[in-house]
């Protein structure tokens, strides 16, 4: 027992270390943005698709917006990917088809297999281009966007691009001032020093871009996956491309306003992530393909991050039992001492990254919420790992994952 | 005190403990303070000519003096609502005979003209200049910020702390300081002798006095510029030898060296820096996680992308002016000589030398 408590230490304290590895190089490193400057040049054509499940709420918002980016109008065809809507969504695309012609084509969806990976995956059939970004129906690009996340794909070796998200509806309440945080943290610092330090940025499925032939040599979208952004991701590095994160490109979403449908969306992300990890994880780690090892350690780390979560409550446990048990003095102190070094240390490692995050960003009085995310994490803790739980369930029995969608909140527009 | 009262007090002190860091937290909870959503910087799509825009807004409510000051070739004076104090002038030359040099040889009032304008040298405009006609400013000025509807000409050694824009040509002469953005609706003209920029943009950047009929004999047939070609990923350093023809994309995971006369038809980078030997022709982007060096008389249609250093060395032409592009770098030097098509960013530092 105490072995098992020992090695749950060790991995707590190496995400604990990467925590303050990525926080430090965003204070302090070299900020890589080797795309960010190219406002002018030859822009290629581009496909945008727009994921849209049941999205009457939010529709209107992304498609109006995509159609006064800054992208020349002639290289620029919309396709909102229309996946089994049974509300107004239709009818709100057609509108737009008929007040833009010939800049959007819808993808009407009736049947299918469902999720957003079979959607995406039926939907390639209108897209021609090289370049694909991909938007998720609640998000609202900005004028410049668009550009931003097309100008990596000049450079050759780039396969995937992913632009950060933030939540427009922050204000609202508690968890979604809570989420605000997590984003902040996520992108601001998290995701841009793994880009700094050239690791593993994370595909992020929504404000993204991937290469057409890129995807085609990694087989395409993978309709099995729940989370097909980390499916590309793994995909995309084991076959030589890379994916880059871009801090400047942000792009507005919508993020949940209740417990209920927050816990879902994480428990989907759980799943998802567990999925690529056992499918990707040992091969990335020890076999042979083009990432280097810098990418092989930090994506495995990457692809561990939801697992942590019934680790950590395992290794509570154990710790407790430990103690209790009194299996030796000197456990009881190690045991003592790994809840107490993980309380003060592990756990503060989380809050300085995002700290940092809101410090970066220039909004200082809203990190006056830190310690509520405390709350946000232990919500998060016992979802995740509901989640992997019922992921070894469903594995024993046989049953297919379930996609579920992320509820909107915003209200209908007249 | 009894034992039921000590662990009642215990558990009431350790609450109060836990939810002291609370207060702040439900205090910004309940303000909402600081509940906005980040503001998104691409909004204004990073548009160069941004702040000359609003700048030109900000001057409108000044028009009708301009043209009271041009008609009666009188200089007027006031203050904005903002408490700027502004000097309104009539006539071009008057810029030189008025005491704009006070003992610390700064002018501290914005300054506008409806006609062309002349500047005297060593003075510091400390205040943005606005000039409806042409503007020559003197030599070792230095100056926040310039808008010129017309040609925008800058003495030797002078110094722009924030931004220029003309819309017509923009020259400066040797020896020059551009910080911020430069931009131009015609094109820019620097010259050598140590002349330092940040940002660049215009139809047409020149260094020095290039040949303006140049002879990039690119004989390689057309090519559909973004039809997929196939990629090559080559582990460590990789050569295209001179006069060699490379068609499609290459990543080279160490150096990149690309031979004299070579062409490319497709996108190149190299992790660990590129080489471009002399009067090489890439029809896609050049990119570098490291360093660049692009030899003379180089002819590159796409974007050229440095991480650390990239040198330009003369004769070389980037972007054409059918299709302008990007070329981008902490560090740049750049040879007289050269010409870029679009934009010019050098993100530390750029420096326009006769020879590097």
């Amino acid at each position: 027992m105490i072995y098992v408590l020992y090695a749950i230490v060790a991995f707590i304290c190496i995400y604990t270390a990467r925590h303050y590895w990525f926080t430090l190089n965003r204070l302090f490193g070299f900020q890589r943005h080797p795309y960010i400057d190219i406002d002018t040049a030859d822009w290629p054509p581009v496909t945008i698709l727009v994921a849209a499940h049941n999205e009457e709420k939010v529709i209107a918002n992304i498609l109006s917006a995509l159609m006064t980016v800054k992208y020349p109008q002639d290289k620029m065809l919309v396709v909102p990917v229309n996946d089994r809507s049974t509300d107004g969504t239709r009818e709100i695309i057609d509108g737009f088809v008929e007040r833009f012609p010939g800049r959007i084509r819808p993808f009407h969806r009736a049947g299918g297999k469902g999720g957003k990976a079979a959607a995406l995956k039926d939907a390639m059939e209108l897209a021609e281009t090289e370049v694909i970004l991909i938007f998720d129906a609640d998000y609202i690009p900005g004028a410049g966007l668009i550009k931003q996340l097309v100008a990596p794909f000049f450079d050759p070796e780039v396969g995937g691009v992913m632009g950060r998200v933030v939540p427009m509806n922050c204000g609202t309440n508690l968890l979604t001032r809570l989420l605000d945080l997590e984003r902040a943290g996520g992108y601001q610092v998290d995701q841009q020093a793994r880009m700094n330090l050239r690791l593993v940025p994370q595909h992020g499925g929504t404000v993204a871009g991937v290469r057409l032939s890129a995807l085609h040599e990694i087989g395409g979208w993978n309709d099995n996956s729940l989370t097909e952004d980390t499916d590309l991701t793994y995909r995309l590095l084991l076959h030589g491309w890379k994916t880059v994160y871009q801090n400047r490109s942000e792009c507005y979403e919508e993020v949940p306003e209740t417990w209920p449908v927050r816990i879902k969306q994480i428990m989907r992300w759980a799943k998802g992530h567990n999925q690529a990890m056992v499918t990707y994880g040992l091969h990335l780690l020890l076999g042979k393909h083009r990432a280097s090892l810098r990418e092989r350690i930090d994506g495995t780390l990457l692809l561990g991050v939801y697992i942590m979560a019934p680790v950590t409550l395992v290794g509570w446990i154990l710790a407790l039992a430990v103690f209790y048990e009194g299996i030796a003095p000197l456990h009881g102190v190690v045991a003592l001492l790994s809840i107490t070094a993980y309380a003060a240390i592990g756990n503060l490692a989380a809050f300085f990254e995002i700290a940092a995050a809101v410090r970066l960003d220039g909004n200082r009085k809203r990190i006056v919420l830190l310690p509520f995310l405390i709350l946000g994490f232990a919500v998060s803790i016992f979802s995740v790992s509901r989640a992997t739980i019922a992921q070894v369930k469903d594995a024993l029995t046989g049953a297919e994952f379930h996609w579920d969608k992320t509820e909107r909140f915003r209200k209908v527009p007249s | 005190m009894n034992g039921f009262l000590s662990v009642a007090l215990l558990i009431v002190m350790s609450a109060a403990l836990f939810m002291l860091p609370l207060i702040p937290a439900m205090a910004e909870l309940n303000r909402k303070s600081d509940a906005q959503p980040l503001s998104v910087i691409q909004q204004h799509a990073g548009e160069i000519r941004h702040f000359a825009d609003r700048f030109r807004l900000y001057i409108k409510e000044l028009e009708p003096l301009l043209l009271q000051a041009v008609n009666t070739g009188t200089t007027l004076s006031g203050t904005l609502p903002d408490k700027t104090e502004y000097l309104v002038l009539g006539s071009g030359k008057e810029a030189l005979r008025l005491p704009l040099r006070q003992s610390d040889e700064t002018c501290p009032v914005l300054l506008a003209t409806g006609i062309d304008l002349s500047l005297p040298p060593d003075t510091a405009f400390s205040k943005d200049v606005y000039v409806a006609g042409r503007f020559r400013g003197g030599t070792k000025n230095r100056y926040r910020a310039i808008l010129g509807e017309k040609e925008v000409d800058l003495g030797a050694e002078s110094h722009v702390m924030r931004w220029v824009h003309a819309v017509g040509n923009f020259s400066a002469g040797p020896a020059c300081q551009l910080h911020g953005r430069v931009s131009s609706d015609t094109g820019i003209q620097l010259s050598g002798g140590d002349s330092t920029f940040q940002r660049l943009n215009a139809p047409q950047i020149q260094f020095g006095n290039p040949p303006m009929s140049s002879d990039f004999a690119d004989t390689a047939e057309p090519s559909d510029s973004w039809a997929t070609p196939p990629r090559l990923l080559h582990d460590g350093n990789f050569e295209i030898p001179d006069g060699q023809t490379f068609r499609g994309n290459l990543v080279a995971r160490g150096v990149l060296r690309i031979g004299r006369h070579a062409r490319i038809l497709g996108d190149v980078k190299g992790d660990r820096g590129v080489v471009v030997d002399e009067g090489a022709i890439l029809r896609g982007s050049l990119i570098s996680s490291n360093t660049m060096r692009i030899g003379a008389n180089c002819d590159i249609h796409g974007p050229v992308i440095a991480e650390k250093v990239l040198i330009l060395e003369r004769g070389t032409r980037c972007g054409s002016a059918e299709k302008p592009t990007t070329v981008s770098a902490p560090w740049i030097q750049v040879e007289e000589g050269v010409v870029v098509f679009g934009t010019l960013w050098a993100r530390e530092h750029g420096a326009v030398v006769a020879k590097v």
